[in-house]
């Protein structure tokens, strides 16, 4: 990395706002450096200025209530999440994702909603959060927005958000408290790697979801089933919500067949 | 611009370019080499440190960011003079072959083992899987925290046998 | 060289002692290469081509020169001299032609790196993009266009090698042994099948790196990560045209070699930019992402395996023709194909063989030593194909293998005769297929199945080397008497990882009598002070630099029991010695310490007698021979270890995912010289195997561009990827020129671990795997008879990939000279 940008940590709210607002398109907001880091090595972001957003106040709570939800804010690590006692009692999905990130000391700094911003069609975070009907509440100078995660990603590492807006909050409902969840990942290797296929399901009194990613060029949602209903309705529906290419990591064809295996799984799982 | 680090205990007040990474601060800087540029990517964690109390890949963090923090690195693991019980069970262990991985190792066994003083092997090999050693197969990485937590028997030890 | 002149139990072989150069490692003090600064230095950063296949055009380096703090920019027609170890065809920096993704074009050497990589950027390299050769099956034809038209030039060693200019053949080698017609009239099935693997990368954790001083007068100080200091040197004064004492090459720490370091790499370039920016040292470390393309890898192989045998099971004739794949140079590929010709067989009697091995270029990453050298990719081919035959026959393959093992009074495939000393295979195999109850499953492994639904199979597989190194390999050892009696060892034997330091430091106590606390064996390798060595690499360290140690003792002790003699005024021969002195046999009062002896002897009155006491010793590999160019009949081994391994894996049969259950890995070793050293040889090993048969292996696309070239998609093992049950077992049976009775172990961990895994996957399910890596998706495919996928050459662009590459390639006709017809091809199993 050689590219010169200044470092700016600002501490309050509205100072990061402003900061991402002056500087528009040329700014880039720092969260666990996971992913901003290797993107500036490798010269795919030139920033000219790198926005830490971890010591804003408030920015690492994580906080729960029956009317409002989960909420998880910006700085919050996957490794918070993994440890977090009232996530793991009551959205043990996001737990069992968390678990399957790459490795300790990434967990340590990897934020949720890094995760999701990153956008990557094989990320960790986001099958999970879709299945929760999560939604993403975008904060910029001029105001704030709503947006349920299923409209949220529009692309390969795209999204709805803009110049100077940021995820400020992951809003997981409470209606999918306690619901039951599961997850399975397909990796090349036991150890830390990402996603070839990952799919995850809730069954919420019976209302089943399903998170697929690395299926397409966004995380994919398939709702509207029952847990009820015999698995091969899920398994027909992920079937046609799936676009899996072929790429040096698997053929479109096995990541097909290990949508539909891990379906059977995860519906058997939480049925 | 100016940063204030404290680094295994010691205060180190320097001006470093925004974009120096804390790993390259610390070999470059602060003149401790013994944490190691393995891929520049996270993948690998040769360069290992504690930051603020957690282990991270200290190449995918700026230097900036530990300003006002504390970092602790594997030079500070031994003590006036003696070696580490982590680092005693390294030895004894045969748990160190070229070296390169063993800094982050040991500080990846010492973050275990805070958080949980009798892990057992699943968590032993959660703790170190972002710690890739090509030369030990880890088996004997794995005896040596068994060991460093008092749970090595000659049931779990590993033996050469002879045949 | 073998037990102690009075047969007294031993106190420091056999021990597993800790490492002797542990200390530093432990507390991060350790220097490696990278962690140096010189004063001046200045920082190296290359310019790499995109393309796999390009004429340079032009090279347009003036803005870079330009930029303040840069202070030497090279490119290729600069450096008029010429690398290569055997076949001397490689250029420092790419002149006219560019070979392969990722080759250095030009270079830069600035105060920052940051600079230096700002001027990399700015220098403007055009390319006339061509049409890269990536298939050695389409390189090796006549008609292919030539990757090194000026071949017939390029000098080499002629005693070993024969590049076939006008073609893309760096080397062919062949062995020719009894009568290979005969051999296949009288067999009653012939079986011939194709097995393949892609290039693999050493990924050693400390990627290369050197620095370089080019000072007045040409002096040159190389400081590098490196396996072969002598062989830095010398290749390098070789290229440079310079008396060897002009040069010196220093090797601190190395972080991991696995053969990627064992020759000459990065040191030329780093020198020539000292000596442009007017001798200021500077120091080049290459990314990972470099190290996958930039550094060489592991040559990728096409085997094909014929053979003859009986109903009964005995192998009457074998066919086999090796294909490597070395890429753009040929390095150290030619000789891994001329050492793995005579060894190709496995450790087996074939009575009658005939073996065509070829080194061919193309426009690849090129493949240079790798562990195991050559073994790792053809036993994947040799035991996947003695399971096969072993099926074909309708016979266990256990039962197989054991009726065709080597055996006392067998001749391998050179000509070279066994004995009962050369090893046990047998007990090897034997050993393996117990540890993991080969011929059924357990009442646990029963359970395991019924209650995972997996499906549990075991595979065993066998193994063996020689060193691949000159008949005339030759090191020395120089062990220094301190004033304290304690002594210290010059070896050039690289320590990186192995533990040869400790090895080598049991060695020298046992043979001094001498606690091992008293052997310091130094850890720097400097060509100023270390007495040559040839290469770390070959496993031959142990039994080379073990025996010359043991002669260097001999000579101290021989010089300090002369002095002691005159000091007591008795025969040598009636003097004997412990840890601290040595005292008349007879009246064991009477004695001197080393200590009073160690610089030199005074008497009370002043006068001195002696001098600082220095053993010497130097050994040669002894009655060794070249290679027939012919037939290939010789006597190249200077030792063979056996082993074996025995695997359970399980397999999800829905999905193709397969889990290692277990592994037991047996190793004649001779003699245990440190058990916990030779069992993290095999755990080391046997990981690194995994890592090759699961997921390693290069990627390109159709433009020859390495499509992973880092971590995100060349995965190595993690600690999560390691069997729960690992054994290993040594058998010992005493190499009798080994010291203590020892040979080497460092390859051969890691040699048949594949094949061993691909048995065991196909028991369990019957899927037929025939190239490696056997990804998840690769099992399930031929557990379905799906179309296997090539995932090593892509038929699509960057991005995706899809072939419809068949697993068995229709057998292609060679247009290159032989000495006989060859014999009838049929596909699969005739009978």
């Amino acid at each position: 990395m050689t590219a010169g940008f200044s470092y700016r940590s600002p501490v309050l709210r509205e100072e990061l706002l402003d900061l991402l607002a002056e500087h528009g398109a040329s700014a880039r907001v720092l969260a666990g450096g996971t992913d901003v880091m290797i993107d500036m090595r490798a010269g795919f972001a030139h920033p000219k200025v790198v926005v830490d957003l971890k010591k804003v106040e408030g920015f690492s709570r994580i906080s729960w209530s029956p009317s409002d939800g989960l909420i998880i804010r910006p700085a919050v690590t996957i490794n918070d999440v993994i440890s977090n006692a009232k996530i793991r009692q009551s959205y043990p999905l996001l737990v069992e994702c968390a678990r399957d990130l790459a490795s300790h000391q990434i967990r340590n700094r990897a934020t949720v909603i890094g995760n999701v911003v990153n956008a990557s069609p094989c990320a960790d975070m986001s099958p999970a959060l879709l299945c929760l009907g999560a939604s993403a509440v975008l904060s910029s100078k001029e105001g704030q927005r709503v947006v349920p995660f299923r409209e949220f990603f529009t692309g390969v590492k795209r999204t709805v958000l803009g110049v100077g807006e940021i995820l400020e909050e992951i809003v997981v409902p409470p209606e999918s408290a306690d619901a039951r969840g599961a997850y399975r990942k397909l990796k090349r290797i036991k150890g830390h790697d990402l996603g070839i296929v990952g799919v995850a399901a809730m069954n919420n009194d019976g209302v089943l979801s399903l998170g697929i990613s690395s299926c397409g060029p966004t995380p994919l949602l398939v709702d509207g089933l029952s847990a009820r209903d015999p698995v091969d309705v899920a398994v027909a529906a992920a079937r046609d919500a799936i676009h899996p290419i072929d790429d040096l990591r698997c053929s479109r064809e096995y990541r097909a067949h290990m949508v539909e295996v891990f379906v059977r799984r995860v519906f058997q799982e939480v049925a | 611009m100016k940063i204030e680090v404290t680094v295994n205990g010691h205060v180190y007040e320097r001006d470093i370019a925004e974009h120096w990474t804390l790993l390259r601060f610390l070999r470059e800087s602060v003149g401790l080499t013994g944490t190691k540029e393995g891929c520049a990517a996270g993948e690998c964690g040769a360069c290992t440190v504690f930051l603020n109390g957690k282990t991270v890949n200290s190449c995918l963090v700026l230097a900036a960011e530990a300003d006002l923090g504390s970092v602790d690195t594997i030079e500070g693991e031994a003590k006036g003079g003696e070696l580490s019980t982590i680092q005693a069970a390294f030895s004894r262990n045969h748990a160190v072959q070229c070296g390169f991985c063993t800094g982050g190792m040991i500080l990846s066994a010492r973050d275990l083992l805070s958080r949980a003083p009798k892990p057992s092997v699943a968590e032993i090999k959660v703790a170190i899987e972002g710690n890739l050693c090509r030369c030990t197969g880890y088996q004997q990485i794995i005896e040596a925290v068994l060991d460093a937590s008092g749970q090595l028997t000659t049931a779990n030890k590993g033996e050469l046998k002879y045949v | 060289m073998s037990e102690q002149p009075n047969g007294a139990p031993m106190k420091s072989v056999g021990v597993s002692h800790p490492r002797v150069e542990v200390m530093g490692k432990l507390t991060g003090d350790a220097l490696y290469t990278g962690d140096l600064t010189m004063p001046g230095m200045l920082y190296a950063k290359v310019k790499s081509s995109p393309h796999a296949r390009a004429n340079i055009l032009s090279i347009d380096t003036s803005k870079a020169e330009g930029l303040p703090g840069v202070h030497a920019v090279l490119t290729g027609h600069e450096l008029d001299y010429r690398l290569g170890l055997y076949v001397v065809d490689k250029d420092i920096l790419a002149k006219d032609v560019v070979r392969h993704f990722g080759e250095a074009v030009a270079a830069v050497a600035a105060e920052t790196l940051e600079i230096a990589i700002r001027a990399v950027e700015l220098i403007a390299v055009e390319y006339e993009v061509l049409p890269p050769i990536l298939d050695p099956m389409e390189a090796i034809k006549p008609e292919a266009p030539l990757i090194h038209p000026d071949l017939g030039s390029y000098s080499y060693v002629e005693a070993a090698f024969s590049p076939q200019p006008g073609t893309n053949i760096a080397n062919i080698t062949r062995i020719r042994k009894g009568d290979i017609e005969q051999g296949f009239a009288e067999a009653e099935w012939i079986i011939e099948r194709e097995y393949t693997n892609p290039s693999v990368q050493h990924v050693p954790l400390e990627t290369h790196v050197a620095i370089a001083q080019w000072k007045m007068g040409d002096e040159v100080t190389i400081w590098t990560s490196a396996q072969s200091p002598f062989t830095v040197r010398n290749l390098f004064c070789t290229a440079m045209r310079l008396p060897l004492n002009q040069v010196r090459v220093i090797v601190p720490h190395v972080g991991g070699g696995f053969g990627g370091k064992a020759g000459i790499h990065l040191e030329p370039l780093v020198a020539c930019l000292s000596r442009k920016a007017g001798g200021r040292p500077v120091r080049l470390q290459a990314t990972r992402e470099e190290e996958f393309s930039l550094l060489p890898c592991r040559s990728a192989l096409t085997y094909r395996i014929r053979t003859g045998v009986h109903s009964n099971g005995t192998i009457t004739a074998q066919q086999m023709s090796m294909y490597w794949d070395a890429g753009a140079y040929a390095d150290y590929a030619v000789n891994v194909t001329r050492a793995s010709s005579y060894s190709a067989a496995g450790p087996y009697e074939i009575p009658n063989a005939w073996l065509d091995a070829y080194t061919i270029y193309t426009n690849k990453p090129y493949g240079t030593a790798y562990r195991g050298f050559g073994h790792v990719e053809f036993f994947w081919g040799l035991e996947r194909h003695m399971e096969l035959v072993a099926q074909a026959i309708g016979m266990d393959p256990l039962e197989f293998r054991k009726m065709n093992l080597l055996k006392p009074g067998s001749t391998t495939l050179s000509g070279e005769k066994i004995t009962e000393h050369t090893g046990n295979p047998l007990k090897c195999l034997e050993e393996a297929a117990k540890a993991i109850d080969y011929s059924r499953l357990t009442p646990e492994e029963e359970e395991h199945e019924a209650r995972t639904g997996r499906r549990i199979g075991k595979g065993l597989a066998t193994l063996h080397k020689a060193p691949a190194m000159p008949s005339f390999t030759a090191t020395a050892s120089v062990v220094k008497m301190n004033s304290d009696g304690s002594v210290v060892v010059n070896i050039a034997l690289t320590e990186i990882g192995q533990g040869c330091n400790t090895a080598i430091a049991q060695i020298a106590a046992e043979r001094l009598r001498f606690p091992i606390d008293k052997v310091k064996v130094a850890v720097e390798k400097d060509t100023d002070k270390e007495p040559y060595d040839w290469q770390t690499v070959a496993s031959k360290g142990l039994i080379l630099s073990g025996n010359a140690t043991i002669l260097a003792c001999d000579d101290l002790l021989q010089q300090a029991y002369g002095d002691a003699g005159q000091v007591l005024h008795a025969a040598p021969a009636d003097l004997d010695h412990d840890a601290e002195k040595i005292f008349v046999k007879h009246r064991p009062d009477e004695s001197v310490t080393f200590a009073a002896l160690s610089i030199g002897y005074a008497y009370p009155n002043g006068n001195g007698i002696g001098g600082p006491l220095i053993g010497v010793g130097r050994y040669v590999a002894q009655g060794l021979s070249n290679l027939d160019k012919e037939t290939g009949q010789g006597l190249p081994a200077l030792d063979w270890t056996y082993g074996a391994h025995g695997v359970v894996v399980d397999v999800d049969p829905e999905t193709g995912e397969f889990d290692v259950l277990a592994i037991a890995s047996v190793f004649d070793v001779g003699r245990v010289v440190n058990p916990a050293i030779v069992r993290g040889q095999c755990v080391g090993g046997m990981v690194q195997g995994l890592g090759t048969a699961l997921c390693e292996g290069y990627i390109y696309d159709q433009q020859g561009r390495l499509l992973n070239p880092s971590f995100t998609d060349n995965k190595i093992p993690t600690a999560k990827d390691i069997p729960d049950r690992i054994e290993c077992m040594a058998v010992e049976t005493a190499q009798l020129d080994g010291p203590f009775g020892a040979r080497g172990v460092g390859e051969h961990p890691m040699i048949s671990v594949a094949p061993a895994i691909g048995n065991a996957i196909q028991a369990a399910t019957g899927a037929e795997l025939m190239h490696m890596p056997m990804r998840f998706e690769d099992v399930w495919r031929a557990m379905r008879d799906h179309k296997p996928i090539d995932n090593w050459i892509t038929d699509s662009p960057v991005g995706s990939c899809r072939s419809d590459l068949t697993s068995s390639r229709p057998w292609l006709e060679v247009a290159v000279p032989s000495q006989s017809e060859p014999v009838e091809e049929e596909e699969g199993v005739t009978r």
